[in-house]
């Protein structure tokens, strides 16, 4: 049985720029790496936008994006701009 | 090994959450510390850097040549010695760097953008000479009309700073270029329904003025450069590896030819995460072949060096009578100074997000203008922004007679609670803030005539990110503990204490230094309240790895498998009586049989750990206000924070202290005041006014500990969201003094007295 796919965002900027406006996708993978590449093979050229200029929130946990962070079936991951303090 | 470290109150911690005296705090009081200004090489030269006296103007030439010619200067450099920059933003959006900007922000290039532009350098013999030279160069400039603030700034009709400045963020893009260099929005729910919905909507009108980080030390560094290509810098930072990278990407190095010694640091609260004097001193180094050193004044502090942005914006909350929000709305305006990058994003991501709010918008623009390049200050952008929210949250209570902390309770973020910017929370902390207050003996405590008191709350991200650390076992059983982390708030004494508690040694055994770049891996800045988190994972690591090794010479010495050894209160044991029955082994026993067992013994870890728990911040303040001179006091300020737990309390406290006295700083007298020309009037502590000790009472810190998951001990980012709040709170209080809403910072004698007289006349 296929497991539930991710719910994949882009925040409205993001998707602005570089997919047309399309804020919302069914992403199957089992970490972040798998995520970035589909990404890409939708929009080629995204992946590279996203690992170096996002951060990531999955299941509002916020991560900065690292291939290695796992994705469970039907999490919630959201790509946002990279955030920086003082 | 993570069972190595005791879990909340599964095992008492012995060093975590004590209070022992730092380990640099000796060379720090008796005046032996070295900042960025105290190191001196042989054959050093002294550099200095002349400034536009023009807001803004054209270069039409610059003339060196009466410079170059004075006996004892041996170099003169203007934007041409420097390589140009391609145009693009690269990184992240929020920070998205553009070297074009960049290089002329170091030294001007076609025009000077702001009073205080660096236009050229030299190096001479001694200041006396480099300052001669100065005035011997000679600029034609053509004078342009400037634009100081940011809704001039963005009129049809203002001067462009740049006459290609496309608006980023609006589809389709503009046709004609502006000041307004880029526009963010985020939005959830549905707007218009949820006003429709209120029952009572506020809608108000705020400006904030810009303010300096106004850190004690000034900028300096030293430079050298030798005749192989390699080039060392000191300098006083709040990250050396982005020095490195900065500097070289300016002058087109290599990161390995260039090796970066962190100074201590006299302050930075942001404002040093950038470089303005590393790339012109390095430069000017490879020129003469000699060490250049490079100081600022206090006044090329203020004019050349970021502030954070002045701002005006427009905030509308709409509330049910029982209080519930559900619907606001931000409009964010904030000066980027001369080259985009405002932390216009931050407020947008930030201004609701300590409640829970269905339908939300938050709109930014980031406008250029005539001031120095804004830089990072404390959670930027966050107060700016929270000023106006909390401001209108407050009326919103009065109006429907609730008490202002009930409400915020009331519509308190929780985890799984949708941020405007997308994802839920997954962190706690913000509620457990507000009770903190709600039980505060002093909150209910009636005041007197002419007194008032507020409440505010505050959100910050914290942060994660790249760190490294290195753990040696000295020979003697002593330990050292290596970070890339400059220390600007305690981080050494933090990290020697979670290396000592998993060691389970005495703090006093372990020495911290913050190592330089070619002595330890990248790290990333100290910023972001991400230190005491990632590097403190970093420490951890690492140390646990040394444990595993130290188990394992243990192993070799007892002549047993390594699983028969265990590590407790800072010595090898037998896992069980089966093992054999062996005298524990202290860290020095093992030291002393290094060579015997294998050789030195240390680890390093590298990490980017992600999970970061945000910051909650909740305060109140009292203060009175004289009616006849409009000047504020602040009687009591009490100031609770989520801190996850505090590592070193001392500091922690001392973070939520310093950044409420910042706070009250830029509610009450901290502005850059510009005149007619476009030139900074106050550009020195007297004419800007930090508060002092004499201006304050004690500032109460709460300490709210509800441990972060992902860090070993429970820690949380704690340097910024306190400076979040205050503001509001200061306004909040005058209103329940005087009965006047100020709008606009600061709120300063005249500024006060002025609302006192007109709401008389009216």
């Amino acid at each position: 049985m296929a497991e539930v796919p991710a719910r994949v965002v882009l925040s409205g900027g993001l998707s602005r720029r570089y997919t047309g406006g399309v804020q919302e996708f069914a992403i199957e993978a089992k970490n972040l790496r798998g995520v970035i590449k589909a990404m890409d093979r939708l929009y080629p050229g995204l992946g590279e936008h996203l690992e170096e200029e996002t951060t990531v929130a999955i299941d509002g946990e916020i991560h900065e994006v690292g291939y290695y962070q796992p994705v469970r079936p039907g999490s919630e991951i959201y790509f946002i701009p990279k955030l920086e303090g003082g | 090994m993570d069972d190595l470290i005791p879990k909340d109150a599964a095992k008492p911690l012995k060093w975590v959450g004590t209070r022992p005296i730092r380990p640099d705090g000796v060379p720090k009081v008796t005046g032996k510390a070295q900042y960025g200004a105290d190191f001196n090489m042989p054959g050093m030269l002294v550099g200095a850097i002349l400034r536009s006296p023009h807001a803004h103007a054209k270069i039409r030439s610059i003339d060196t040549s009466k410079a170059v010619a004075l006996p004892g200067v041996k170099a003169v450099v203007t934007s041409a010695d420097f390589p140009e920059q391609k145009f693009e933003y690269v990184g992240p959006e929020r920070v998205a760097v553009n070297f074009w900007h960049v290089t002329r922000n170091i030294m001007a290039r076609e025009k000077v953008l702001y009073e205080g532009h660096a236009l050229a350098a030299v190096a001479a013999i001694n200041k006396t000479v480099a300052e001669e030279a100065l005035a011997l160069i000679a600029v034609d400039y053509e004078v342009l009309p400037h634009a100081i603030d940011v809704e001039d700034a963005m009129r049809p009709d203002a001067p462009l700073l740049f006459p290609d400045l496309i608006t980023r963020g609006i589809d389709p893009p503009p046709s004609k270029p502006s000041n307004i260099s880029k526009r963010i929005e985020f939005k959830i729910g549905d707007l218009e329904a949820g006003f429709a919905a209120a029952d009572e909507i506020v809608e108000m009108e705020f400006k904030t003025a810009a303010v300096h980080q106004a850190y004690i030390e000034p900028h300096g560094c030293v430079a050298r450069f030798d005749a192989d290509g390699q080039g060392e810098l000191w300098s006083s930072s709040q990250g050396h590896f982005v020095v490195r990278a900065l500097t070289a990407q300016l002058l087109g190095m290599r990161l390995g030819d260039l090796r970066v010694y962190p100074a201590e640091i006299g302050g930075g609260f942001g404002g040093k995460t950038v470089v303005y004097l590393e790339p012109v001193a390095t430069l000017l180094a490879r020129k003469t072949g000699h060490p250049v050193k490079i100081v600022m004044s206090r006044e090329d502090v203020f004019k050349a060096t970021g502030p954070t942005s002045g701002s005006a914006m427009t905030v509308k909350i709409g509330i049910k009578r029982d209080g519930k929000i559900v619907a606001a709305d931000g409009v964010f305006k904030f000066q980027a100074g001369a080259f985009p990058g405002s932390p216009v994003m931050n407020a947008t991501m930030c201004a609701f997000a300590p409640y829970d709010i269905p339908n939300a918008r938050s709109v930014g623009y980031d406008v250029v203008c005539n001031r120095p390049k804004s830089a990072a200050y404390r959670a930027p952008g966050s107060p700016i922004s929270a000023f106006g929210v909390e401001s209108v949250l407050d009326v919103l209570a009065k109006k429907i007679g609730m008490d202002p902390l009930e409400l915020r309770l009331k519509n308190a973020a929780k985890v799984g609670t949708q941020m405007v910017y997308g994802p839920k929370l997954s962190h706690g902390g913000y509620v457990e803030t507000v009770q903190a207050l709600l039980r505060h003996p002093a909150y209910k405590t009636p005041l007197k005539k002419n007194q008032g008191r507020g409440v505010a709350s505050g959100y910050w991200f914290n942060g994660g990110g790249e760190s490294s650390a290195t753990v040696h076992v000295n020979e003697d059983g002593t330990v050292v503990v290596a970070t890339g982390s400059p220390d600007i708030g305690g981080a050494r004494a933090s990290q020697a204490l979670m290396a000592a508690e998993t060691l389970g040694i005495d703090y006093a055994q372990v020495r911290p230094i913050v190592a330089d770049t070619a002595s330890v891996g990248y790290t990333h800045v100290t910023g972001g309240s991400r230190v005491t988190f990632a590097t403190g994972i970093a420490v951890v690591d690492a140390t646990k790895k040394v444990i595993k090794e130290l188990c394992r010479r243990a192993a070799m010495i007892w002549d047993v498998d390594v699983e028969g050894v265990t590590w407790e209160d800072g010595h090898a044991k037998p896992a069980s009586s089966n093992v054999g029955d062996f005298k524990p082994l202290s860290l020095k026993e093992i030291a002393a049989k290094r060579a015997l067992t294998g050789g030195p013994i240390g680890a390093s870890a590298a990490v980017n750990p992600g999970a970061v728990a945000p910051g909650f911040a909740t305060q109140f303040c009292d203060v009175e206000v004289d009616p006849e001179t409009g000047k504020v006091t602040v009687l009591r300020f009490v100031a609770a924070q989520d801190v996850g737990r505090a590592i070193h309390p001392s500091y922690v406290e001392g973070q939520i202290q310093g950044g409420v006295v910042q706070g009250i700083g830029w509610a009450l007298n901290e502005e850059y005041i510009y005149n007619a020309k476009g030139r900074l009037d106050n550009a020195g502590f007297l004419d800007y006014r930090v508060p002092v000790a004499s201006d304050l009472p004690m500032i109460e810190a709460i300490l709210v500990e509800v441990p972060n998951p992902s860090h070993p001990y429970g820690a949380k980012g704690v340097g910024e969201v306190n400076i979040v709040p205050p503001m509001a709170a200061i306004a909040n209080a005058i209103e329940n003094a005087v009965g006047r809403r100020m709008t606009e910072l600061p709120m300063s004698p005249p500024r006060v007295l002025a609302a006192i007289d007109d709401g008389d006349k009216s």
